[in-house]
């Protein structure tokens, strides 16, 4: 009664009916049976599959298309609609209705309804509950069961196994057949031949030409096929010569004494009871490979198994099955419905183990594959897949198309980048070329000045010495306009040199946010190289200034900072604007190593430096630009006891104090109107 | 030759410069700075100044501009090492009689010191004159200056009578009471000496 076990109904129902209704031709009814059992797999394989749908539900969630999966789910989800057993109301009306008991017939429904009908009238007449008789085929078998339209079933123990499993179909009663002792031992199967042919194992059977009636019959194909699967043996494809012909069985020993087939595959007594009938004599046929049961009075080539079987559905009235039951029961070997039906009595369930295990061979035997089927089985889930495949696809599309745009964009970007590089690699250039410009012009200038002073002392004192000379001095006077020219030749030539040198001031508006954070960007591989992010405390200034002479300054500033902090365990620059109400005022500190008393002193001295390949230049070049913009600069160290009453009281907290290295100071004059 | 002055932060250069000057016949004082130049120095009275622009502390144009916010009649020329242009109109703006490069040419700057001397003197003798005339105004009463400005104005006595309203008399009488006091003889010799000493 459990969900799963209605669930598994349904399925089975669902697929069928589907099957049968679409398949009512003979020639694929014969092979009905096997295909049950091969459903019996197929609904295995559902479970499988079920997993596999789970699998593939994560798969696509994985591609953010749980909505695929959720789909699928509703498409292929079996419906678990626990169909209402209407069990109860059936002890009330035990005799009201008539039950049907279906009976397991392969040919011949008439001999089938004549064998069983007079059991089930005695039990009517017994216990008043009205039974009707179904002869039907396997197909129609599994389709009543399935649409659950049946109330008993007899029939062989295999099916009845089958159903068992499948169908929660409760075994009641074993059949005790004629002249067998044991009820598990009952049926099994005779490989029959002529008495000149004479095989040795069961694959000696692969050449012959062999006959069976039918693919269902239990003791007539079932039982040895199984045999000959456990043997590793196909028996529809290796038996190349193997054909079904149908019923009655005794018809197979006629196939034989004809010389039209070599072996023919019957149920266990066919033979035995032919030659008590008188329609054989004994000797001319033969059991192949013959197995001696005690108390089985017949020769089997096979093991034998329990015969047939009264079974009840699931949904059937326990209170009807007791009374049917003990009927049954009570039917002696000598009476008359014994006789007709040919069995000995009825029994309790044998062991039914042994038909597991056949069926389970059974099971596994790859069976003849109808593709037609199996293709209109996998109608769903080939659409599934097919909506998986498309909106897989769709995915593809959409990534396709994103990878497009993304790699446009990427190379849009990369494109930027080469340019924002380049850009940056050009304004490097062009600020080493304007450092080398200024360096040249302020030694030129430095040099100038150096020289301009010593000339203009000589020039003044030879000139001052002609002043005093006599007028009849005339050589000396001579000589002493020669060093005027001379002076005034030397002068020229500086003069000249300068003005080579010189770059001439381009005074703009500029802010110093902008300017300091483009300066950051142009040193920022020396800032990487240090693993150094420098503290910005920056805001727009506008102030007066030529861009690349204070860029030079910012640059020096900081280089020289990044020098000091060389071998600085932990490097830390700070940078900030602020400004009075004068001034605009840039801080730039370190934690370098600092300068000495001396050093400091000296620090904006021309030819003045502690680097072992510097020109001593950069901070005279900062301070004659600072002074040159009106602005002054000055330097401390950190580590002096005053460096507080250095800093601008404009400065906010957050500017850290470093407890080493060099503070640099530059105040620009905000109202620019005086250039020096 | 009135006083002359040099300053320079370069002693080798201030003392060359000095001998040059001496050479020629004058006797210049010199500063190494602007400090002690603007102690020492009595702006009021006439003289030359030669000016370094570089210097430390107090530079040549600063120290210019303060001799010039004292209207002293001192004539000022400048000197630099390195001139640029803007450096020379700053100068002149400020009042520097011109702009040299060093070192100067003796001979040029002599020329250009005989001419300072001359302004300043002049620019002295004005300064005086035009105090001595702002005496005699302050000398007269406001009735004597409207009466002044009236008759600089070109009026008639009896129109200037009618404006203030008082007798023709009166008018004459304050009339030859300004000439007395601005000490001239005539109309026109009191419109010269206001339109020359007007600042």
């Amino acid at each position: 009664m459990t969900s799963i076990c209605d669930r598994q109904r349904a399925i089975a129902r669902k697929s069928d009916s589907r099957y049968w209704y679409q398949h009512p031709n003979e020639a694929a009814a014969k092979l009905s049976a096997l295909k049950y059992l091969k459903r019996a797999q197929l609904l295995r394989l559902r479970h499988i599959r079920h997993l596999w749908k789970v699998s593939i539900q994560l798969f696509t969630s994985l591609f953010r298309g749980l909505f695929i999966g959720l789909f699928v789910a509703l498409v292929a989800s079996p419906v678990p609609s626990a169909l209402a057993n209407s069990d109860s109301n059936q002890a009330a009306t035990l005799t009201s209705r008539s039950y049907t008991v279906g009976a397991l017939a392969f040919a011949a429904p008439e001999i089938v309804y004549q064998r069983w009908a007079p059991t089930l009238a005695r039990v009517t007449k017994e216990t008043g509950i009205a039974l009707e008789l179904v002869p039907l085929r396997p197909d129609e078998l599994v389709e009543r069961v399935s649409n659950n339209s049946l109330d008993f079933i007899i029939g062989n123990a295999l099916i009845t196994v089958a159903f068992k499993k499948d169908y929660g179909v409760s075994h009641l009663l074993t059949l005790v057949p004629l002249n067998h002792a044991n009820p598990e031992q009952a049926v099994g199967t005779a490989l029959i031949s002529r008495s000149s042919l004479e095989i040795n194992a069961l694959s000696d059977l692969e050449g012959l030409r062999v006959v069976s009636s039918d693919p269902n019959a239990f003791g007539g194909f079932q039982i040895i096929a199984g045999e000959m699967i456990t043997a590793g043996i196909d028996p529809l494809n290796d038996l190349r010569q193997l054909e079904f012909v149908g019923f009655p069985q005794e018809k197979l020993l006629d196939f034989l004494r004809e010389d039209r087939a070599d072996v023919a595959i019957l149920p266990s007594c066919v033979l035995e009871s032919a030659i008590a009938q008188g329609k054989l004599t004994r000797g001319e046929l033969h059991v192949l490979l013959p197995q001696f049961q005690p108390g089985f009075s017949c020769q089997a080539s096979s093991s034998l198994y329990p015969g047939y079987a009264f079974s009840k559905l699931g949904k059937t009235d326990h209170d009807v099955a007791r009374h049917i039951v003990r009927a049954l029961l009570d039917i002696e070997s000598q009476d008359q419905q014994a006789i007709l039906g040919r069995y000995h009595t009825w029994s309790v369930p044998v062991d039914d183990s042994q038909v597991f295990t056949l069926l389970q061979q059974l099971d596994r035997w790859p069976f003849v594959t109808n593709w037609q089927r199996l293709a209109e089985d996998a109608i769903p889930w080939a659409l599934v897949i097919a909506i998986i495949l498309a909106l897989g696809y769709l995915h593809h599309l959409r990534v396709k198309r994103l990878v497009k745009k993304r790699t446009q964009a990427l190379s849009d970007e990369m494109t930027q980048h080469k340019d924002t590089q380049k850009r940056l690699f050009e304004q490097q250039q062009q600020f080493y070329r304007a450092q080398r410009v200024l360096l040249t012009g302020e030694m030129a200038s430095g040099i100038a000045h150096e020289l301009n002073q010593p000339l203009a002392g000589i020039r003044y004192l030879a000139q001052g010495s002609i002043y005093r000379l006599l007028a009849q001095q005339t050589d000396l006077q001579h000589a002493l306009s020669k060093i005027l020219q001379q002076v005034d030749r030397a002068q020229n030539t500086i003069k000249r040199f300068r003005q080579f040198c010189q770059q001439p001031s381009v005074y703009q508006d500029c802010d110093l946010k902008e300017l300091i954070q483009d300066t950051l960007n142009l040193m920022q591989p020396d800032f990487k190289r240090m693993d150094l992010n420098p503290k910005q405390f920056l805001w727009p200034l506008t102030v007066t200034l030529d861009i690349s002479l204070m860029q030079q300054v910012f640059v020096n500033l900081i280089r020289n900072a990044l020098d000091a902090m060389d071998e600085t365990n932990d490097p830390q620059l700070a940078i900030a604007i602020t400004n009075d109400s004068e001034n605009a005022v840039i801080v730039v500190s370190d934690s370098g190593i600092g300068l000495s008393e001396q050093a400091l002193e000296r620090l904006f001295f021309p030819f003045e430096t502690s680097k072992a390949n510097g020109l001593g230049l950069g901070m005279v070049v900062c301070k004659r630009i600072v002074e040159e913009h009106g602005g002054k600069i000055r330097a401390f160290n950190n580590r002096e006891a005053s460096r507080t009453q250095h800093l601008p009281k404009e400065l906010g907290n957050e500017f850290p104090r470093f407890a080493t290295g060099l503070t640099l100071v530059i105040t620009l004059p905000l109202k620019e109107n005086v250039h020096v | 030759m009135c006083n002359l002055y040099l300053v320079d932060d370069d002693q080798d250069v201030l003392d060359s410069l000095k001998w040059m000057l001496e050479g020629m016949g004058y006797a210049p004082q010199t500063f190494t700075n602007a400090s002690s130049f603007l102690t020492q120095v009595d702006l009021h009275l006439p003289g030359v100044a030669i000016l370094d622009i570089q210097m430390p502390g107090v530079d040549g144009i600063e120290l210019l501009q303060r001799v010039k916010q004292q209207e002293s009649p001192l004539s000022v020329i400048m000197l630099t090492g390195h001139g640029t242009i803007s450096m020379a109109v700053q100068a002149l703006q400020h009042g520097a009689i011109d702009f040299l490069e060093k070192p100067a040419d003796g001979d040029k700057l002599q020329a250009l010191m005989k001419k300072a001397s001359l302004m300043s003197l002049d620019a002295y003798q004005h300064k005086e004159k035009a105090s001595s005339v702002a005496q005699r105004i302050a000398s007269l009463t406001p009735r004597e200056q409207q009466v002044m400005h009236a008759v600089l104005a070109g009026k008639l006595n009896k129109v200037i009578a009618a404006e203030l309203n008082i007798a023709q008399r009166t008018i004459e009488l304050h009339r030859q009471k300004v000439m007395q006091k601005m000490q001239v003889n005539n109309v026109a010799e009191l419109a010269y000496l206001m339109a020359i000493t007007k600042p």
